[in-house]
């Protein structure tokens, strides 16, 4: 698969989720929707207009928010919070913490602006721990959609999960990469290339770094398998190690702080089960900037030639 | 209407006031001996809001200890969770749960934590992070009109606690949802922590906070039924949208020398202060 052969998305991962919520609104009469003031950024307003006696625009108070959602979800409801992630994951996270995750409630996250996606707006608005933080807190479930419609799947599949579920959603469009007909379970994955010299696993935007390094590696002729994990909490831990066994050796990109993340999780499972050759992509130990996508991630190792560089790097170390 | 109160409806104001001022003096005994026994515990706070709990528990609140789970019942959210002692205190006095359990308050295995967890019977949320549980409280009032339910949610908060910035946009919400179906009860005890609240972080004018908000503020001397009981039911009466009880009080009141002194926002008597203070009580 060349990235360059995939279809520019119309939509951002953010913008399918709102529409999906729009509809899903009529299915499901039971859910509501809380928003910080962003609503037409997050894009929650379509289902506010559709439905405004189940929308409640808080202002610009992600903490209380976050409690009064906690609430409304104590009493048996479904409630889906929009907003930004670095907002709702930092700001917020004591209440999602304590009053979400402790008591295990059915508050939903749909959280904007994951990773450097935020490019243009610089560090305060770009969630970079945000990851790290959601899959630490217990029962708390994270999902990474990387297209639009595994965002309006991931959606649906967080509403359906019991218990609060965190869905990290993209400022701008992409490409898209999946069929209506694919499905996005919780605890699934997609192996979206095969190849037995090396595995990558990525979710969220970096799928798409990740699809141009395969095809930079297999010019050089290096088959590299690709994983979208876009179940991070719980993850397909049977996927994942299957592959290595195949492959040997294990590369992990995303869009996240190289500590903590994803690829943490992932070199911990490994060191229990087969330690192999293992490298990890991310922002090491330092924020990123305003600017373009494509220049962030050039400048702090996340483009596809860096995530090729780093497949070569774990083949060469694999015995 | 299924029994929801301790009380008989055909009570006075004063055989109210005299049943519950007897229930507030036992509730204050369990919280000595719940904290004695666990070497752990708030008293002080606790023993400021022992009217107003006794108020709530024993006469104001429809619920039913049989069904904790009842629909319909009014819910009552203990904001300022560290004060868990009288609460529990109140929902053992109930028959939530065997009077026994008091004694286990904070031990390993007990059903009674150090803040209070939704999984007790009679709790209705977890709370215990100042400012929070206001918030949850607000999700539920916002939750009954959204049903069109008839309860009422109550949220009992201290004063200290309103030092917390989401205290204010929790205010801002039920303002803008006209919450008329949520009351919150304030502890204005005068005391936090580490001192007297004026000096740690004034508050004052507490009253005209809560109006700028457009919120209705009824102001009560906390430990007088008299006053305390009817503010409450106005609070609750109150049709044009959220109202503020903010309750005078004395943190420690009921035990000369845990009056008015922050050494006893969360420290275990030892013996001798103990038999004294059950001898103060008993005698009150």
């Amino acid at each position: 698969m060349d990235a360059f052969a995939l279809k520019k998305a119309k939509v951002p991962t953010r913008l399918a989720c709102a529409e999906r919520m729009k509809e899903y609104g009529d299915i499901d009469s039971d859910f509501v929707v809380f928003d910080n003031d962003i609503g037409y950024s997050t894009y929650s307003y379509l289902f506010g207009d559709r439905f405004p006696a189940r929308y409640f625009n808080l202002g610009i108070a992600e903490v209380g928010t976050m409690a009064t959602a906690a609430g409304m979800s104590a009493e048996g409801r479904v409630s889906v919070v929009c907003g930004y992630g670095v907002f709702l994951t930092m700001r917020a996270i004591e209440a999602v913490r304590s009053f979400v995750c402790y008591p295990n409630l059915n508050v939903k996250i749909m959280s904007s602006h994951g990773g450097v996606t935020a490019a243009i707006d610089g560090v305060t608005h770009q969630a970079t721990e945000d990851i790290s933080a959601m899959i630490t807190l217990p029962n708390m479930k994270v999902l990474v959609p990387s297209d639009p419609v595994s965002a309006a799947r991931c959606f649906e599949t967080a509403v359906k999960t019991p218990g609060p579920v965190f869905v990290r959603l993209m400022r701008d469009p992409l490409f898209d990469l999946y069929s209506d007909s694919d499905q996005f379970p919780l605890g699934g994955s997609k192996q979206i290339r095969s190849g037995d010299d090396v595995t990558i696993v990525t979710y969220g935007d970096i799928v798409f770094q990740t699809i141009e390094a395969a095809e930079i590696l297999a010019r050089q002729g290096v088959e590299s398998e690709v994983i979208d994990a876009y179940s991070l909490k719980p993850y397909d831990k049977e996927a994942i190690l299957k592959s290595v066994s195949k492959t040997g050796c294990l590369v992990v990109a995303e869009n996240h702080q190289a500590r903590n993340g994803f690829a943490y999780e992932l070199s911990n499972l490994l060191l229990k089960e087969t330690p192999v050759p293992f490298e990890n992509l991310g922002f090491q130990d330092t924020f990123a900037e305003s600017g373009d996508y494509p220049s962030l991630l050039k400048k702090y190792g996340l483009s596809a030639e860096h995530i090729a560089k780093a497949a070569l790097d774990v083949v060469g170390r694999r015995r | 209407m299924s029994g929801k109160t301790a009380i008989k409806h055909n009570m006075t104001l004063d055989e109210r006031v005299t049943y519950l001022k007897e229930k507030a003096r036992e509730a204050r005994l369990h919280v000595l001996d719940m904290v004695y026994t666990a070497q752990s515990g708030h008293i002080g706070g606790s023993f400021s809001v022992a009217e107003i709990m006794a108020a709530l528990y024993f006469d104001i609140l429809r619920i039913d200890p049989k069904r904790p789970e009842w629909p319909e019942r009014d819910r009552f959210i203990l904001s300022k969770g560290h004060v868990c002692p009288i609460l529990y205190a109140c929902l053992g006095m109930r028959g939530y749960f065997p009077i026994e359990t008091l004694k286990t308050l904070r031990q390993f295995g007990s059903i009674l934590q150090g803040h209070p967890v939704i999984k007790t019977p009679g709790v209705d949320m977890s709370t215990g992070s100042l400012g929070m549980g206001f918030g949850i409280a607000a999700g539920m009032a916002l939750n009954a009109k959204l049903l069109g339910a008839r309860h009422t949610v109550y949220a009992l908060l201290g004063d200290g606690e309103c030092n917390e910035g989401m205290v204010w946009e929790v205010c801002q919400t039920a303002a803008k949802y006209k919450l008329n179906n949520l009351v919150a009860i304030v502890d204005r005890n005068g005391m936090q922590n580490d001192g007297f609240s004026d000096e740690i972080m004034p508050i004052d004018p507490l009253d005209k906070r809560f109006e700028a908000f457009n919120w209705r503020v009824i102001t009560v001397d906390g430990h007088n039924l008299h006053e305390v009981i009817p503010a409450i039911e106005d609070a609750r009466d109150c049709q044009d949208g959220p109202c503020c009880v903010l309750a005078l009080t004395t943190k420690g009141k009921g035990v000369s020398f845990m009056e008015n002194t922050q050494h006893w926002h969360g420290k275990a008597p030892t013996k001798d202060q103990y038999e004294q203070a059950i001898e103060e009580l008993s005698r009150s």
